[in-house]
């Protein structure tokens, strides 16, 4: 009798467990390893599918929930069918991503640098399906063995920017602060770009601005960090904060908003992407928006017409990939007109030149 | 390193030792009934959805604890029943509640708020400080108010638990059965009411555990958001000599290490970061491996207790 309950139960949670496993539950496949070709042609009448691994939630309020609606948005334009997996642990990325290979998915979708690897790897066990790689190394596609990965690198340089510049008018400290989640290339380039950035709007406004070290969490889903890692910056002075950690970032927010409620006003901001975030939080005060969507998009019409792969679409505010979110209020009207002649710059080219 | 420094890193290893406190003081009254559960990350996880999904609900963060409470006795059933009836392996029991619970939590934040839904905020629970209508810049009465009653209560636990397991007869029966369970036997205690009794409270306060992450600390909930605290748990248990004084301690030095190594991070001026990540994990080895040498546990933890079995 108790074997049998011993069974039951142990059954019970390996049910259970399957039936979470949703995230992975296409809608079939052909389960052929990958033989489909991903080449559609004009006349086919093929309903296309693309799935996204994310290792954050998609529902982090930041990095992952962007990029899982940028797939949607896309997927609507073009008449895919979507799949996701988030809150993947490292070590699982691979496995996911070939367990969508094995359901006939036609292109792998993988918001982040972290995922190269699991891509490369997984592209050269399934030569016909298509892997498009955000954040991916310019240099990715070409590591590729078989011309099935394509690198989708928005500037991380003019993604530090379009904050840099806001914060740089913004900070009264003068001190502004970056919190990022792993310290990978892209997220790299954005401190890089918000720093100097910062620095160079503050020194045309007549007066100093500094970053603070940036902070890395180690992870994109501990929000507790966040909400540590802004107290801390606060208590070193920061008062305009921008970062790249996800659910991390959140954190933040509700650190700087429960300073703003004590202090009685708000005057600690921060600076959300990719998303437009204006109106999550109320010390948001503006946003870098990334057109993820149009990425992808670019990517499924590639895969339909049997072109996909071997290159690295960049996006740049020149070609509308990258932009900016509207600005609170809290951004006065004078501020607001310098931040739009500055982004003008950034738009023309002649920006810290 | 000046005194708002030291002020700050203090009042942030309160805040950060707290859910450690709940937890560690679960695996406490689970290990002195002799069961010893490694699945204390699955029962906060699980806590921690229920509880945001129940404050969100009714709006109120203290019914959410207590859903949290509750669902964590529910999970910790499923490894009661295995570990004290069937007498299954123990260690086995706890990593499936490991594995099961969070992916249950997972799955039902799906199913109740959707794919990419927007980030959904509940209101925390209102501190001491904010009830009375009291603020200072003073550090005693910063670290005393500033927190919500759900700290009260795990300092609170943490003496009840002391007093409990050295000076009442219940308490001393509660841990005969965790050191010799057939010696208990013999005297008329109840071994397996008392090994489901420390289930339940177990389960309670580890669901707690989770709960006081999205009730009183975070706004949001996320997957994962227990990050590790259920094994931080275990490792202060055994820190902390498997008393309640020594597990409070322990959960202050883990909270301050954590805490530290977030603030030092802030102002390395080009020290590499990983340097200061490291700061909690090599505590904890060094730690254990110093104070882990002497076996100080229940003797009959991690054993099934087969009652025909002479």
């Amino acid at each position: 009798m108790k074997k049998i309950f011993a069974l039951i139960l142990t059954l019970a949670m390996v049910l259970s467990l399957t039936a979470c496993g949703g995230g992975n539950s296409g809608s079939g496949g052909s389960g052929d390893g990958g033989a489909t070709p991903p080449a559609g042609g004009s006349g086919d009448s093929k309903t296309y599918k693309v799935a996204m691994i994310c290792d954050s939630s998609i529902s982090d309020g930041g990095w992952g929930m962007a990029c899982y609606n940028a797939m949607v948005d896309a997927a609507a334009k073009y008449g895919w069918d979507t799949e996701v997996s988030d809150s993947i642990a490292q070590s699982a990325y691979y496995e996911s991503i070939v367990a969508f290979c094995d359901l006939g998915y036609d292109l792998i979708y993988a918001p982040g640098n972290q995922y190269t690897d699991a891509i490369l790897q997984a592209a050269e066990e399934y030569p016909n399906i298509a892997f498009a790689l955000l954040n991916g190394g310019a240099d990715t596609p070409a590591k590729a063995a078989n011309s099935n990965v394509t690198s989708l690198l928005p500037d991380s340089q003019q993604v530090g920017w379009i904050a840099g510049i806001l914060a740089g008018l913004m900070t009264e400290t003068g001190k502004v602060a970056f919190i990022g989640g792993m310290e990978i290339d892209t997220t790299k380039g954005k401190y890089a770009g918000f720093v100097e950035s910062a620095e160079y709007v503050g020194q045309q406004e007549g007066k100093t601005v500094e970053a603070l070290d940036v902070v890395y969490s180690g992870d994109f889903s501990a929000s507790d960090k966040g909400i540590e890692f802004a107290k801390a910056m606060m208590d070193q002075g920061a008062d305009v904060f921008f970062g790249d950690a996800s659910a991390v970032d959140s954190g933040a927010r509700q650190a700087i908003d429960e300073a703003n409620a004590a202090a009685g006003s708000v005057k600690v901001y921060d600076i959300a992407q990719p998303g437009d975030f204006l109106g999550q939080n109320e010390c948001i005060i503006g946003s870098q928006v990334t057109d993820n969507s149009g990425l992808v998009g670019l990517c499924m019409e590639a895969v339909e017409n049997g072109t996909f792969g071997g290159e690295t679409i960049f996006g740049t505010m020149q070609n509308g990939v990258l932009s900016c979110g509207k600005l609170s209020d809290l951004v006065p009207a004078d501020v607001q007109e310098k931040y739009n002649s500055y982004i003008s710059q950034v738009m023309d080219g002649t920006f810290m030149q | 390193m000046d005194s708002a420094f030291i002020t700050n890193l203090i009042l942030a290893s309160v805040r950060m030792a707290t859910p450690l406190i709940f937890l560690s003081l679960a695996e406490l009254y689970s290990q002195r009934a002799g069961l010893v559960h490694i699945g204390l990350e699955g029962l906060a996880a699980i806590g921690s959805l229920v509880g945001f999904l129940v404050s969100l609900i009714t709006g109120s963060p203290l019914l959410g604890v207590l859903a949290g409470a509750a669902v964590g006795i529910l999970v910790n059933m499923i490894y009661a029943y295995a570990t004290i009836n069937l007498c299954a392996e123990q260690i086995v029991y706890g990593m499936a509640i490991n594995i099961f619970a969070p992916a249950l939590a997972a799955f039902i934040y799906r199913v109740y708020f959707g794919a990419g839904s927007e980030l959904v905020q509940v209101g925390l629970m209102t501190t001491l400080s904010a009830l009375l209508g009291i603020t200072s810049d003073n550090f005693l009465l910063r670290l005393l108010l500033e927190q919500t009653p759900m700290v009260y209560l795990a300092y609170g636990l943490v003496i009840f638990t002391a007093v409990y397991f050295n000076k009442t007869k219940s308490g001393l029966n509660y841990k005969a059965v965790g050191e010799y369970p057939k010696a208990a036997a013999t005297l008329g205690i109840s071994v397996v009411g008392v090994k489901y009794a420390a289930s339940v409270i177990c389960g309670a306060l580890a669901g707690i555990g989770g709960a006081y992450l999205t009730t009183c600390y975070s706004t949001t909930y996320t997957d994962g958001n227990v990050a590790g605290r259920g094994f931080i748990a275990l490792a202060a248990v055994i820190f902390g000599r498997w008393s309640a004084g020594g597990v409070l301690l322990a959960c202050l030095f883990f909270g301050f290490c954590d805490a530290l190594q977030i603030r030092l991070q802030v102002g390395s001026y080009g020290i590499p970061y990983q340097f200061f990540q490291m700061i909690p994990y090599i505590a904890t080895v060094a730690v254990l491996t110093v104070i882990g040498m002497k076996k100080a546990g229940p003797k009959g933890v991690g054993k099934p207790y087969l009652r025909e079995q002479r």
